[in-house]
């Protein structure tokens, strides 16, 4: 018979409440459902109340780790509402920023990955390297997480040769050690064991779901908004779109990991080219009546923001679209018939402890498949009545069970 | 294909059906079609066009109308399709029958905006908690967040 499991909504997936009701046949996971909102925080309401400026840091604290994504997706939009060329060297330290951005956010992901396929050196190793990014952001920005670089017409801080020097010499160790994960990736065979085959995606699906990022490039589709729809400076800046095509967990950490060492060499031809002149320009405060529909490829994909101006210094509508909710379609048909034993890698980490928050137990007949909703003290009746009612003095004494 | 070839496109096998056509900037258009038309042309746009990303739906109060804006793209190019619906029956038709990945996205229309998306396979709620009472659309211009007075248990 088929059994309903609930997970979450604490710590299912990488730092989301999100809970997840499942469908079970034995271990197999015929059904799956998501339920959102736990961390539902209204600020598309809040943006039409902020200035654009002040909306600037607001966007930023959609997300903690791909912060510069939401800022840039904003910036951009609203500049193109005030018909603003913003100033070049900013562009690239904007870009040189979102490149940086997806290596701490690609090198995170693998970590996580290893840990959940069981393979904690590769967990402690990548997060070892990511600090190493995580120095390089703070050197330019003075953060490490929101980097609050972007302002209208460019960005807020410049780079130094001082720095510039810093940052090529901080690439060589990580390129190295990217050398040695994807060389690990496509070699050490317990790593290959645990996720080949797990999480399939059908490219005809991956489409249809709309899914985005390495999760749809993983399926072979080579869909990424920087080479598509170019924006910042993508289109000067040569680079591959990575694609795979085994459409599983496999296949997306190989695409991540192929990511990684594009990202290096486009930081390096942004620290090699980066032009003299201003980093930033002066903005307008107020905004022409109009709208735009801004995309930028986050480290999890297509990041969308729709924007729409009414003259005044606040905009009349912001929406957001974050890419994990465009994955969560996907998701779904990822977990349908995978195991339990997989979610955890399908769906990052999750806490297994569930426990009755309301003191309510589901009993479940396990032949006739009936279920009854008690709480512990009807439970706690039900035992003393039944057992009052053994005869343990007879002989011929059957379990009451 | 570039933004004209496509509006010409739509122009010359959609003219009954769409009411508007044009570029807005280099690699977006906009289509503005009568609600009773838009499976019929997101049907056209998808097979004619390869465009079966669709990035999201937006939903914009406009006071007397909401706009809902269908966001589609391709490799190349992006398409906003955009109808309007009253706001005293804020009925639109559910497209997930063409493209599947769209529940989320009309899920959160119902719950936002309140806007009646029929035949929706999954009408549950989605962002909004489960105690969140009726008829209360927190994206409608009208609707005021009131902060409720705290009260300090034990307090003065």
């Amino acid at each position: 018979m088929e059994y309903k499991v609930s997970l979450g909504p604490q710590h299912p997936a990488l730092h989301e409440a999100v809970s997840i009701r499942m469908t079970l046949d034995g271990e197999v996971i015929r059904d799956a459902d998501l339920k959102l909102g736990y961390s539902h925080r209204g600020i598309e309401k809040l943006a039409e109340e902020r200035s654009y400026v002040q909306n600037i840091y607001l966007t930023e604290r959609i997300c903690g780790i791909c912060s510069h994504s939401h800022t840039t997706c904003f910036t951009q939009g609203v500049e193109q509402l005030m018909e603003l060329v913003p100033a070049r060297r900013g562009l690239y330290i904007r870009t040189l920023i979102a490149e940086l951005e997806r290596v701490h956010s690609h090198l995170l992901w693998l970590g996580v990955a290893g840990q959940e396929a069981g393979f904690e050196s590769f967990f402690m190793y990548t997060w070892r390297d990511r600090e190493v990014v995580m120095d390089i952001l703070e050197w330019i920005s003075g953060n490490r997480v929101h980097y609050a670089m972007n302002i209208f017409g460019g960005v807020r801080r410049d780079i130094d040769e001082l720095q510039k020097k810093k940052i090529l010499d901080s690439l060589g160790l990580l390129k190295q050690r990217t050398d040695y994960y994807l060389n690990l990736a496509a070699s050490e065979p317990t790593f290959i064991g645990r996720l080949a085959g797990v999480g399939m995606l059908s490219k005809e699906q991956a489409v249809a779901l709309c899914a985005v990022g390495p999760t749809l490039r993983a399926s072979g589709v080579p869909m990424d908004v920087r080479k598509d729809d170019p924006y910042a400076v993508y289109a000067e800046i040569p680079f591959e779109v990575c694609t795979a095509d085994s459409c599983d967990v496999l296949g997306r950490a190989v695409v991540r990991v192929k990511e990684l060492i594009q990202s290096y060499n486009m930081i390096e031809y942004l620290l090699k080219n980066l032009p003299e002149g201003p980093f930033k320009v002066k903005a307008p405060r107020k905004v022409k009546p109009n709208e735009v529909y801004s995309r930028y490829e986050a480290p999890r994909g297509e990041n969308v923001h729709y924007i729409k101006s009414n003259g005044s210094d606040k905009p009349e509508r912001l929406k957001v679209r974050a890419p994990t909710l465009a994955n969560y379609p996907a998701t779904i048909a990822m977990l349908k018939s995978g195991f339990i034993a997989d979610i955890p890698l399908i769906f990052a980490a999750i806490d297994p402890c569930i426990c009755c928050a309301e003191r309510l137990v589901q009993m479940d007949n396990a032949y006739s498949g009936e279920s009854r909703v008690l709480t512990f003290s009807q439970l706690r009746a039900m035992a003393n009545e039944r057992s009052t009612k053994v005869n343990t003095k007879k002989k011929d004494i059957a379990w009451p069970f | 294909m570039n933004n004209e070839a496509i509006i010409e496109k739509i122009n010359a096998e959609l003219k009954d059906k769409v009411q508007e056509a044009v570029a807005a900037a280099p690699r977006r258009i906009n289509v503005k079609v009568d609600r009773k038309h838009l499976l019929a042309v997101l049907t056209f746009i998808k097979d004619q066009f390869r465009m079966s990303h669709l990035a999201t739906i937006t939903g914009v109060d406009l006071g007397e109308h909401f706009e809902v804006i269908y966001h589609l793209s391709n490799d190349a190019v992006t398409i906003n399709v955009r109808i309007l619906t009253p706001r005293l029956e804020p009925k639109i038709p559910s497209v997930c029958a063409l493209i599947p990945g769209a529940i989320l996205y009309e899920r959160e229309l119902q719950d936002m905006l309140g806007l009646v998306v029929e035949n929706i396979p999954d009408p549950r709620r989605l962002l909004l908690c489960d105690d969140w009472p009726e008829g209360q659309y927190p994206l409608r211009k009208d609707w005021k967040f009131e902060r409720p007075a705290e009260i300090i248990p034990g307090g003065k």
